[in-house]
């Protein structure tokens, strides 16, 4: 019998697969909910902005960023839990209110002012992945 | 000089009774090993095991229509919004084996008389009762009644007495309140191996089997993961705009 070796959280998601290691690895991180439908997985958005909020909570770290290129722009952006988040270098005080950041995500679909991040790098440089 | 040596006599004597004429014998070895330390399967890890996909599961009619009703958060078919998972829907506990397949860390604490599992995730856990037999009408919990005994070095683990509303997996898998686990637990180099045979008649056509493993975890601590329907609430509300009719505690 052959073993599915991607486990609880990700048993399903043999698709997500097909998009490569980048996107395993940004949508890894989800063990609570699939991303498909609310992300556009096959768009990825870099921005450079200003952290509005950083909460460390369950299900998901949340992460508020402003964006003021041309018009501003305030979105809300989910991050894995804190335990397989923390696995990656990320602690509840990674960022705060009011840093400048360039953060990688999947942005919601139909418009959504949502996104699942991929990577972030803060102001000093240091690159971290969801 | 008959007194030196007789002195001598005596303490030779002396020191054979008390066992100093040869080396001391090396401690015993324990009986079992050790399980106790903390334990991962890594995000993203490729090589941790896992639940076979569905089509290879026996599943009866009855589980069958039950797993294609359900409405997972993941997967080909995932409804988060309209999701059917209790540990979603209701915050209820995941179960077992579902608990474990997270990638996140548990600890084993070996005793004498009992190995204690703690997970990471929403700080769960479960005891194993070693040595005793099985309860032949346990009461229905979330994460069984388990008894184990050791078979070499592997400890078997037998549990019964699980609640059915529970997901064996995230993606819906189901069973009865006569679902059997073995478990052989055993370690296999620095990892440590959970071979998982289920029975529940009602649910399988025939036992099936799953293999699971696990890595050392450095870092022992553990991450506070508590899930809440706050918590959930709050997510729905922030990120799909659902409309929320209780007071959230943030």
């Amino acid at each position: 019998m052959r073993a599915n070796n991607l486990g609880d959280s990700w048993d399903a998601r043999c698709g997500i697969w097909a998009l490569g290691f980048a996107l395993l690895v940004s949508s890894s991180a989800l063990a609570h909910h699939g991303a498909a439908s609310i992300y556009d997985m096959s768009k990825e958005t870099t921005i450079k902005a200003t952290v509005t909020e950083y909460v460390w909570t369950n299900p998901h770290v949340e992460l508020g960023v402003s964006s003021s290129g041309g018009t501003t722009t305030e979105l809300l952006l989910e991050l894995g839990s804190p335990p397989n988040i923390r696995n990656r270098g990320w602690t509840s005080r990674t960022v705060k209110a009011g840093d400048v950041v360039t953060v990688t995500f999947h942005p919601g679909l139909r418009g959504a002012k949502i996104g699942v991040v991929i990577k972030m790098v803060t102001a000093d440089g240091k690159e971290l992945h969801a | 000089m008959i007194r030196h040596l007789l002195a001598l006599a005596s303490a030779a004597a002396l020191l054979a009774a008390a066992g100093c004429s040869k080396p001391a014998a090396a401690p015993a070895a324990p009986a079992h090993p050790n399980l106790s330390g903390s334990w991962v399967r890594p995000l993203g890890d490729r090589d941790v095991g896992g639940l076979p996909p569905v089509k290879e599961i026996p599943l009866t009619p009855w589980a069958a229509a039950k797993f294609k009703a359900e409405r997972p958060a993941q997967g080909d078919n995932q409804d988060f919004a309209n999701t059917t998972d209790p540990s979603l829907k209701y915050a209820d506990p995941n179960g077992y084996p579902r608990i474990s397949l997270h990638p996140m860390r548990f600890k084993l604490i070996q005793t004498d008389d009992y190995l204690y599992q703690l997970w990471e995730y929403n700080d769960n856990w479960r005891q194993i009762a070693l040595n005793v037999p099985q309860d032949p009408d346990p009461a229905l919990t979330w994460y069984g009644n388990a008894v184990g005994r050791w078979d070499g070095d592997t400890l078997v683990v037998d549990s019964v007495g699980y609640k059915d509303s529970t997901w064996l997996d995230a993606r819906g898998l189901p069973h009865t309140t006569d679902l059997h686990l073995t478990e052989r637990i055993h370690k296999v180099g620095a990892n440590l191996v959970f071979d998982i045979t289920f029975d529940d008649k009602g649910a399988f056509t025939r036992p099936w089997d799953a293999h699971l493993i696990y890595k050392p975890s450095p870092d022992g601590s553990m991450t506070e993961n508590i899930y809440t329907i706050s918590d959930e609430l709050r997510f729905r509300e922030r990120f799909l705009n659902q409309k929320v009719n209780i007071p959230i505690r943030r």
